[in-house]
């Protein structure tokens, strides 16, 4: 525990040999862009941090917007990507609007699950370092190595209370690939993946729908209907439907579809069905 | 004489005392912020009460500061974490401009903002903030934060104490939400300054954390102008 | 054999404590009853006693009521102001009242102060602190103007000037400086005014409006909302919806009278 304070915290007390250097040779690239943690000097930090956040504790004051039902799957016609857009702070609604898929560059797509601060801000960071890979290399980082990046870039802080749960999607010389990284320090590669607390509902849908042939059309619906049941069932996911596709051009953006107005146009789908059922008898 | 020789840079001796066990760091001053972006204006609004519990530690204590001249941040939750982090954005938005030789934007100051929080996830601000503005483009924009660093960028939001009471009357009056047949014309700075007026002197008659007095801030093209309007004091 | 029948008998029912209890140890949070974070003051004068309260009634940090009545009757010469729990200030006056009531039936005399003042600090020590009532009992009795606070737990005081409630300390600091013995009945309304304000303005548990209420020996005003310092402003603007803004979202149209065409009326 203390080796992870000392390796992360930058001490107010003990100074390097140009102390005022810094005013002078500031860098927002180097200072901003990747800072080092600062750590409460309590006895322990992982119980203050964990006391303060947790929706559990009665100390529970900071609270952190979490986001939740995500889905991803790969198909003939490349992944498709769907995800729901409500952020929740403890019980309250944090926001209808969260745009849970980062994009990280026109060929690769990341997904936001857990701590919403935490997704967006190390998936900027894996965007800035596949950049700078693409500028010492000339040419595209795999989804492999982006992905493991990734995982890598997270993996040092394994126990301090980083949540995330995302997938890292994309196109490369290999194809379309897909991969599963979380703050533990999984990175899992995979056809199909839901994540969040509504992943139950949404792999249910998703599972007796899902076919490695369907057209683009009924690849993107599946997407949309598996999010909407999540939506609807989970109190913990809402707002909209974000839709995407990948494929070799990289990938493109289906729409926002509100989940209220879903909910019409499925009700009157089932209608049409059953009537189309008793004409049929 | 060098820095370093003086006695003030050197640790102070070393006391034997008995250690607190119980890091107790943060408060909650109370308080609510509301910010409404227009078509080429931003409304930044905060009231002015900064209480602990049941006590009321100033009846004018503002929250919600000009970073620029076309950006207002407001912070609520702990009211210290609120004024340090307004000093570190502060002291970063000067080295923005001696290294790039302009003033900062509310998008690159909201970014900036997002990467300050984040850098403390360990040890968070106890602030929620609100970035009111208006963009490179001149059109009204609000970013609004959790206390980590995730932002999004927003039309309107409320934070703070009464956010859960104002946050639905927003939804309806300026989203214009679950109201068939609304007009969808951008609302003008007469009703924004209106709908935020209502919405504190409601807050205040329901949320004992709210009221005292209300400063406005009004964000446009030409700069940061500032209202003031006394709210109820019980 | 049949079930056996439980005659209902006054008084709490603990039939759910245990299991609340063993509730509570998962996890559960126990509903929240409404706490009357409070400003009650009360002041003896030459020919009489001075109740006084805020009207603000709060759950948690939200208003829950904005005029609610916190001078409660015991006896037409006795009345009682009441902080803490609201319901248990409500109910223990209210017991405590009928009690008198029947007590003044029997005796044919008039309540003396110090009786309903020993029943409500015997209630509440018997209760050991979880009725939470703190109350400001005054009145007028053969032995003149009384006034006597009692604490949740039962213990009392007897004094010329009291306060009570989370503005207690606010309206104390009036009372401190500005209180001295014989005051007139006006006086005594001003500073009992003056000292519930003091809570209302200060305290975030106090709000809204002053009630009064004066005892002497043959009359008793209770002067409701005897002022007024919070009014709500007006609104900017009308929030009235036109017609057709809430969604229809199904019509269902039933008749459950059949209107028959009848002859026309003879209007000759």
């Amino acid at each position: 525990m203390n080796s992870l304070v000392q390796k992360y915290s930058k001490s107010s007390t003990a100074h390097d040999d140009d102390v005022l250097g810094v005013h002078g040779k500031w860098d927002a690239s180097l200072d901003l862009a990747f800072p080092t943690f600062d750590i409460p000097g309590a006895q322990n930090p992982l119980s203050f941090l964990r006391n303060v956040t947790d929706e559990a504790s009665s100390d529970y004051k900071i609270k952190i917007q979490h986001g939740t039902t995500t889905l991803a799957f790969k198909f003939q016609g490349g992944i498709i990507v769907a995800v729901d857009s409500r952020a929740t702070m403890g019980n309250y609604i944090g926001s209808q609007t969260v745009k849970k898929v980062i994009e990280i560059n026109p060929y690769l797509l990341g997904t936001m699950a857990g701590g919403a601060a935490d997704c967006s801000y190390w998936e900027r960071e894996l965007g800035r370092r596949c950049r700078l890979y693409e500028l010492t290399n000339k040419e595209r980082i795999s989804v492999a190595a982006a992905s493991k990046l990734l995982a890598n870039l997270v993996l040092p802080y394994k126990g301090m209370g980083l949540s995330m749960g995302t997938m890292v999607t994309g196109w490369d010389k290999s194809g379309p690939n897909l991969y599963y990284v979380d703050s533990d320090g999984s990175r899992i590669k995979g056809d199909l993946f839901s994540v969040g607390s509504g992943s139950t509902f949404a792999y249910g849908v998703l599972d007796s729908g899902y076919r490695n042939d369907l057209t683009v059309e009924e690849a993107l619906e599946l997407g949309k209907r598996s999010i909407f049941h999540a939506a609807h069932r989970d109190a913990m996911s809402g707002g909209s439907v974000n839709l995407y596709h990948i494929h070799e051009e990289g990938w493109t953006y289906h729409g926002n579809h509100d989940v209220a107005a879903l909910f019409w146009e499925y009700q009157d789908l089932k209608a049409e069905e059953r009537a189309a059922a008793v004409g049929k008898q | 004489m060098n820095f370093l020789d003086s006695p003030l840079s050197k640790p102070a001796p070393y006391v034997v005392a008995p250690i607190e066990h119980r890091f107790d760091p943060y408060e909650d001053n109370g308080g609510t912020s509301v910010a409404i972006a227009g078509e080429d204006f931003c409304v930044v609004a905060s009231d002015t009460r900064q209480s602990n519990g049941y006590m009321i530690n100033s009846r004018y204590a503002p929250k919600a500061y000009k970073m620029s001249s076309t950006a207002v941040l407001s912070c609520n939750g702990f009211h210290a974490d609120g004024v340090t982090l307004k000093k570190v954005l502060e002291q970063r938005m000067k080295m923005y401009k001696y290294s790039h030789d302009k003033d900062m934007s509310v998008t690159a100051l909201a970014q900036m903002l997002s990467n300050t929080l984040y850098q403390r996830r360990f040890f968070p601000y106890y602030a929620f903030c609100l970035l009111g503005g208006v963009d490179a483009d001149g059109k009204g924009a609000v970013y609004c934060y959790d206390s980590v660093g995730s932002f999004e960028r927003e039309n309107y939001r409320t934070s703070g104490s009464a956010s859960a009471l104002i946050q639905p009357f927003l939804d309806n009056q300026v989203g214009r939400k679950n109201q068939q047949n609304a007009s969808t014309a951008p609302l003008t700075l007469e009703a924004v300054l209106r709908i935020t007026k209502d919405a504190f002197t409601s807050a205040t008659e329901r949320d004992i954390h709210t009221g005292d007095n209300l400063q406005i801030f009004v964000i446009t093209r030409d700069g940061v102008e500032e209202q003031n309007f006394p709210l109820k004091k019980d | 054999m049949a079930p056996q029948q439980v005659k209902p008998v006054g008084g709490f029912s603990f039939e759910n404590y245990t299991r609340n209890a063993v509730l509570e140890t998962k996890g559960a949070k126990p509903p929240k009853a409404t706490s009357t974070g409070t400003t009650i003051v009360g002041v003896i004068y030459d020919k009489g006693v001075c109740l006084g309260a805020d009207t603000r009634a709060t759950e948690g940090p939200i208003v829950a009521d904005k005029n609610c009545e916190k001078i409660h009757y015991l006896a037409p010469n006795l009345y009682c102001c009441g902080a803490g729990t609201a319901a248990d200030t409500e109910f223990t006056t209210n017991s405590i009242s009928s009690q008198l009531e029947l007590h003044r039936l029997s005796t044919g005399r008039k309540t003396r102060v110090v009786t309903a003042m020993t029943l409500l600090k015997q209630m509440l020590f018997r209760y050991q602190g979880h009725i939470g009532a703190a109350l400001v009992l005054g009145g007028y009795d053969i032995n003149g103007p009384q006034l006597y606070t009692i604490y949740p737990h039962g213990s009392t005081d007897k004094l010329p000037y009291v306060t009570m409630g989370s503005g207690s300390l606010a309206a104390m600091s009036v009372f401190e400086s500005k209180w001295r013995p014989n005051l007139t009945r006006e006086e005594a309304i001003a500073i009992v005014s003056e000292a519930i304000e003091a809570g209302i303005f200060n305290d975030l548990g106090s709000g809204s409006n002053v009630d009064v209420c004066v005892i002497e020996e043959n009359s008793t005003d209770y002067l409701r909302n005897h002022v007024r310092p919070n009014e709500r402003g007006i609104k900017e603007q009308s929030y009235r919806y036109p017609r057709g803004t809430t969604a229809i979202l199904k019509e269902s149209i039933r008749n459950f009278v059949d209107v028959v065409e009848g002859d026309a009326m003879d209007m000759s």
